[in-house]
């Protein structure tokens, strides 16, 4: 396996290297560093504020100035900061714990990267456009539209581009994890036994997957609001009251709801990851197995379920019901059970093993207790009657920087864990030690007296004369965790020269599977593939694979793929059909036993690149002014050109030859990664149906029909549509069978009627739109435009999203029907087959919003 | 599964396409609103799960797939359930 060792990548040492490369371990690296400096980015502007804070009132950086530090700080911290941070491990560690070479879809993951770090360089631009996003880090409506955001209002336009692109990465990221984690396993790891780091990152992409759905929702639609002029997050009130004279009386809750429905499952987003660093430094450094856990994964499994029903804590003191309060202060004490367990389980095990205060165990119980302290205060907040006093002060604040900086404290802890793994040098115990013992004063010192302080309101720079002393403190407290910073910067860097160098295995009680390679791993990770077969850990040379994989037909008929690099395994059907498999969507030159091939890649940069331009434009489009116009113009055509050209750059990630696939066996790799996206669409515009439902609830259901919709909108054109829609599924399950026929006229007519009917449909739409713009009627005499009123809004976002999905579909459509009359596809119907999928999962979309915007 | 079962499921997702259609024409939603809102909703369901099972053809893979779509659409459901109930 260990002919080709870069694979067509340059040197480290290049600088073109990190622009090219698709490699985990590289990305991993690119994940810390740039978390860490949106880190200090984040934390310099907490700084600032603090100063503010010093005593009442905004003197420093003026009102508007603290509005906006506040609340980008939040939303850097939270979005740039936290979560990459953990994922830059999780690339680095999780495919060497599991047995993998590299994640399943090696391209998504640079892809990921780079929108991620394009995201934040949107969000530090839209610092110059004018001011940035000040409405807080939860974004409650109406301040974050357009309307209600004092000037022109384009930064706060870019911080919801920004957020959008983030988490696009998120998603693309869930994604690959999830089919990495179920399709790459080594032989004989079941998922349980998979340690507990890489568990806890299962159960986060879990999370993510779901929640970071249902925040793209809530952005897409904020978005909207901005930029095409839609009315989802905006009232105006002509009567006495809200709820009975407001042209959108669901407005602002509806931000709530699907914000936090995102927003609790997000906490834990944060802190599994730490949870899961917090078990391994247990682990290593009290040299015991985790006690009870079986117990401690049932809890994280059981909270991750948990935390999509909890989300209304944040919400008691909204015109939500008293029912429904009450049910969700039920859940919200019940989440904090397992969490209880989990606690115990962590004591226990330090309790019973012998310990060695290093500095990554230091940081993982100081997470521990700060975590304790955090969440015992969280339950406070959860019950109705304390919130409705805590509610909106520092104790809320306190309470979530206890746990959230909590997790931040473990992953610090993994920082030094895992630094002689990615270095292959040890890093300074005695300066780490004393690092923790800074940040550990000035953690407390910091948050401890927001607890004391709080009456003082959260997001307002004055307060009571009397609690000037403690925000002193605070203002102390952060500016020495500040100064700990340094000391581990200082610490980290010198020892890439100063460090010794490290074996395999630096620490005596590690046992998972990272550190059984050298420090740094080895660009293929194993000196063979992986397996636990025999209960511990061994690499199987290449023969032994191609025999195993011969003698046992099991395997053949699940599609198993020679091993990259490597002798090709007979290269038989079995080869062929699974290299053609791994790059069904992504269609090259692709022969079976195709050694070596380039694991470079430029296209996921550039394509971030383009959609950075893009977004830029856009945030400034609904000013006319030709620059945005043009950025916009420019990106989107920059971005599109990278797709095709990412399409059509031959890139080769087979199969593991032998893998513990439990429980998606038969399900092959792209076709999971399909499955897995579509889930997640599911929750969009499931999240986007659920809008819709939820403002005309609150409009009230059937009133809305009579007072919104003019008598125009009929339900013939989505009749027409639907039936359209339905056709070209049936086309496309025809030019399947055809495939498989090895008929290549059938499969081009079936493709080319498939397409020619989603243009129709685009076509219908197209025109039913342009009637209903220009009615003019009575009741409409305008027109029934975006921003007639709620009711126009949904509809038209609705099923322009929809009609978006048919235009992505179209375009993969003509692509395949000109691959089709090349060839492509007879004897091998798959690629066509994962298309269908998606065409369908849109079709069944159409089915619910037919009858939902044509006909109720 | 060979085109004819493909045809027959096409027939009846436009059947029942048609049929949501004429309980509109057939003034239903005017006369009896939450009746006709069930039948035209349990029949989207149907085709959905008919296009799942059939066209996607979930019913040939692992359950897995199925419980993964599933997970989904319940999140999708709670979120619009208990946001609509949290205001009536
Ligand atoms: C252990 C049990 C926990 C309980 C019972 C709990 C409960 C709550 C409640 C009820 C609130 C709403 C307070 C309000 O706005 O009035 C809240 C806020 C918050 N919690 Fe927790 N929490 C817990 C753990 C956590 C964890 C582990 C994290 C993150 C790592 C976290 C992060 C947050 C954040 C960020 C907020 C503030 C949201 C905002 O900006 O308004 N909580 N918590
Ligand atoms: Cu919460």
């Amino acid at each position: 396996m260990s002919q080709e060792h870069e694979h067509g990548l340059p040197p480290k040492s290049s600088v073109s290297r990190w622009f090219l490369t698709t490699n985990h371990k590289d990305i991993g690296v690119l994940y810390l560093i740039t978390a860490l400096f949106f880190l200090v980015f984040g934390g310099v502007l907490a700084l600032l504020f603090r100063l503010e804070l010093i005593s009442s009132g905004a003197d420093l950086l003026g009102s508007m100035g603290y509005n906006q530090a506040v609340s980008t700080h939040g939303l850097l911290m939270v979005f740039w900061f936290i979560s990459p941070f953990a994922f830059g491990f999780a690339n680095y560690i999780v495919p060497l714990q599991i047995g993998a070479d590299d994640l399943a879809f090696p391209r998504l993951n640079a892809l990921s990267y780079w929108l991620y770090l394009f995201s934040g360089i949107l969000m530090g631009v839209s610092f110059f456009q004018g001011t940035t996003f000040a409405g807080g880090w939860t974004m409650y409506a109406p301040l974050n539209t357009p309307a209600y955001i004092p000037g022109e209002g384009l930064g706060a336009t870019s911080v919801v581009l920004a957020l959008i692109m983030f988490t696009a990465a998120v998603t693309l990221g869930s994604v690959n994890f999830l089919t990495t984690m179920y399709r790459m396993r080594a032989e004989g790891l079941r998922m349980r036994d998979i340690p507990i780091f890489s568990l806890s990152i299962n159960l986060t992409v879990w999370m993510m997957l779901f929640a970071f759905a249902a925040l793209l929702a809530a952005l897409m639609i904020l978005a909207s609001d901005h930029i095409l002029g839609t009315t989802y997050f905006q009232y105006s009130i002509d009567g006495t009251t809200m709820a009975t004279d407001a042209d959108n009386p669901g407005a602002s809750l509806l931000w709530a709801h699907l914000f936090w429905f995102f927003g609790h499952p997000e906490v834990y987003i944060v802190f599994f990851p730490a949870l899961g660093v917090m078990a391994e430094c247990f682990q290593t450094f009290t040299g015991r197995r985790l006690v009870g856990r079986k117990w401690f994964i049932i809890s994280m499994v059981l909270v991750a379920l948990q935390s999509f029903v909890v989300w209304m804590h944040h919400m008691f003191l909204t015109g939500i019901n008293l029912p429904i309060k009450t049910i969700f202060m039920a859940t919200t004490i019940g989440i904090s059970l397992p969490f209880d367990l989990m606690v115990f389980s962590l004591i226990y095990t330090m309790a019973k093993g012998r310990v060695r205060f290093t500095t990554p165990f230091l940081f993982s119980l100081g997470a521990l207790i700060l975590f304790i302290i955090g969440g015992i205060t969280g339950v406070f907040l959860g019950a109705i009657v304390l919130d409705y006093q805590f509610r909106g002060t520092y104790w809320v604040v306190a309470h979530f920087h206890y746990v959230m900086v909590a997790g931040a404290t473990a992953l610090f802890g993994g920082l030094y864990y895992w630094y002689p793994k990615i270095t292959g040098k040890m890093y300074n115990e005695t300066l780490g030690k004393i690092q923790f013992g800074v940040y550990f004063l000035g953690f407390n010192l910091l948050y401890f007296p927001m607890f004391i302080a709080w009456e003082t309101p959260r997001r307002v720079f004055v307060y009571p004369d009397g609690l000037q002393i403690w925000h002193s403190m605070a203002t102390a407290g952060g500016f020495i965790l500040g100064a700990s910073f340094l000391i581990m910067f200082y610490n980290l860097f010198m020892s890439l020269w100063r460090g010794e160098d490290v074996g395999p295995n630096p620490w005596e009680y590690a046992t998972s599977a990272e550190w059984a390679v050298s420090s740094p791993p080895p660009l293929e990770n194993f000196p063979g593939v992986p397996s636990y077969a025999t209960g511990k850990l061994e690499f199987l040379d290449d023969e032994t694979v191609t025999e195993r994989t011969e003698r046992a037909p099991g395997a053949a008929a699940h599609g198993h793929a020679a091993t990259d690099g490597g002798t090709a395994t007979d290269g038989g059907a079995v080869t062929a059909r699974a290299a053609a498999t791994a790059t069904a969507m992504e269609p090259a030159h692709e022969t079976a036993g195709e050694e070596h091939a380039s694991h470079a890649s430029f296209w996921p940069f550039l394509v971030s690149l383009g959609g950075f331009i893009a977004f830029l434009g856009l945030s400034g489009v609904r000013t006319g002014s030709v620059f945005y116009l043009s950025l916009a113009a420019v990106g989107g055509v920059a971005t599109f050109g990278s797709l095709v050209g990412m399409t059509r750059e031959p890139f080769h990630a087979p199969e593991m030859a032998i893998a513990e696939r439990w429980p998606f066996e038969r399900v092959e790799k792209m076709k999971l990664g399909m499955w897995t996206f579509l889930a997640s669409d599911i929750v969009l515009f499931g999240a986007f149906i659920g809008s819709y439902a939820f403002v005309r609830v609150a409009y009230g259901w059937t009133a809305w029909h009579h007072d919104l919709i003019p008598a125009e909108h009929v339900t013939m054109p989505g009749l027409i549509n639907t039936y359209l829609l339905l056709t070209s599924s049936f086309l496309v399950v025809l030019a399947m069978v055809a495939a498989e026929r090895e008929s290549k006229r059938g499969t081009v007519a079936a493709l080319v009627g498939t397409f020619a009917l989603g243009v129709g449909f685009l076509i219908n739409k197209g025109l039913e739109w342009q009637h209903l713009f220009h009615i003019s009627t009575e009741a409409f005499p305008n027109g029934w435009g975006l921003s007639t009123n709620i009711a126009s809004s949904t509809f038209y976002l609705t099923t322009g999203l929809h009609g978006a999905h048919v235009t992505i579909g179209l375009i993969i459509c003509a692509y395949m029907t000109i691959r089709a009359w090349n060839g492509a596809y007879q004897g091998d119907d798959r690629a066509i087959e994962y298309f269908g999928l998606y065409w369908h999962f849109v079709d069944i979309v159409w089915l619910f919003l037919f009858p939902l915007f044509y006909i109720l | 599964m060979d085109w004819k079962g493909y045809t027959v499921i096409y027939v009846v997702l436009f059947a029942f396409a048609t049929a949501q259609a004429v309980v509109e024409f057939a003034g239903l939603v005017d006369s009896a609103y939450w009746a006709a809102f069930a039948l035209i909703m349990v029949l989207s369901v149907i085709k959905a799960v008919g296009v799942a099972a059939y066209y996607q053809h979930l019913r040939w893979e692992p359950r897995a797939v199925t419980y993964l779509v599933l997970g989904g659409t319940v999140a999708a459901l709670a979120l619009t359930g208990a946001a609509a109930y949290s205001i009536l």
